[in-house]
């Protein structure tokens, strides 16, 4: 092959190699950016919701709150009213639309245990409430009723927003495990093929250098008319081999000349 | 002993003179003296014949 062909498929080699670390980067990118997009499309906004409802049903709780210390304003025990079950409302359809869409069995329990403790809940604030407005607003009597009361189903809610968050935190971690490896092994393969084109560039180099300092040898002793003994043993497919065969040539030639010059000095 | 292959050369001094065996040489890469212990083979043969060819296309 010549010289010029293997330096050809060397850089074509070089650049092909080149592209596909390129196409393969991408689709690495590709792939660790749609496992991202997946964890915060799903897991990321499930957790998110999951804490917006917790913040609701402590504002449900301390709404209650507000209609026990300032109900007995007419006012005020309407405003109180309306933000419990706004609250109240809200905590229930939050919590009811992320059960049917959690993917974690456990977690969906929850948060159905939850949300029959919220109704439960709501039942006993609703009779709570009645003893309060009918009593003159005796928040004693009323607060006796669902006094801790919220704690169940809040320490229920605390282990789904746990829960999701650890879920999330796991996913996070294999994600990064997951790029990890990839990038290992990206790492591995361009090494590899790195080295591999590294080692067959620098054989080629070494292979032309060797038959170019042999064929600079012998041109340095036809240049010296030093023939004797010369052997002109520089072969080969490529322009090397070529210049070889030419050199053969030039020093049959000047063999014949020697001989010639001597047969004519016997003269 | 290469009795064919010294014959070329007797040809090429005929025909083009001292010139003749020089541009033989270079074209066989046989010298004259490495012809005469060269073997008579059909691909040496093959090769002096092309070369005198060659020489006689040129004009010597």
């Amino acid at each position: 092959m010549k010289i010029s062909t293997k330096l050809i498929l060397f850089f074509c080699g070089v650049v092909t190699l080149f592209v596909l670390l390129a196409f393969a980067l991408l689709a690495q990118t590709r792939t660790v950016s749609a496992g991202y997009d997946a964890l915060l499309s799903q897991q990321v906004r499930q957790a998110e919701a999951a804490r917006v409802i917790q913040v609701s049903f402590k504002k449900q709780v301390q709404e209650w709150k507000d209609i026990l210390l300032r109900g007995s304003a007419p006012a005020d025990l309407d405003k109180y009213t309306r933000q419990f079950h706004e609250e109240e409302s809200q905590v229930r359809a939050g919590a009811t639309k992320l059960a049917g869409e959690v993917q974690d069995a456990a977690c969906r329990d929850l948060l159905n245990e939850f949300l029959a403790a919220h109704r439960t809940l709501s039942d006993k604030y609703q009779a709570a409430y009645q003893v309060y407005v009918g009593g003159n607003f005796d928040f004693k009597s009323a607060d006796k009723l669902v006094r801790g009361q919220d704690r169940p189903p809040t320490d229920l809610f605390d282990q789904v927003v746990q829960r999701l968050s650890d879920d999330v935190s796991a996913s996070v971690s294999a994600q990064e495990r997951a790029v990890g490896r990839a990038r290992n092994l990206a790492l591995a393969v361009s090494g590899g093929l790195l080295l591999g084109l590294g080692l067959v560039g620098f054989l080629t180099v070494s292979n032309i250098l060797k038959r170019l300092g042999r064929l600079k040898a012998v041109s340095d002793r036809l240049a010296a008319a030093d023939i004797e003994g010369l052997a002109v043993d520089i072969s080969g497919p490529d322009e090397i081999g070529q210049f070889g065969d030419s050199m053969k040539g030039v020093h049959a030639a000047i063999e014949e000349l020697s001989r010639l010059a001597a047969a004519a000095a016997a003269a | 002993m290469a009795a064919k292959l010294t014959e070329f050369y007797k040809q090429a001094a005929q025909e083009f003179g001292l010139a003749g065996r020089i541009k033989l040489a270079m074209l066989t890469k046989i010298s004259s003296e490495k012809a005469e212990s060269a073997a008579d083979s059909p691909e040496n043969i093959r090769v002096f014949e092309q070369a005198l060819q060659q020489l006689r296309a040129a004009g010597g």
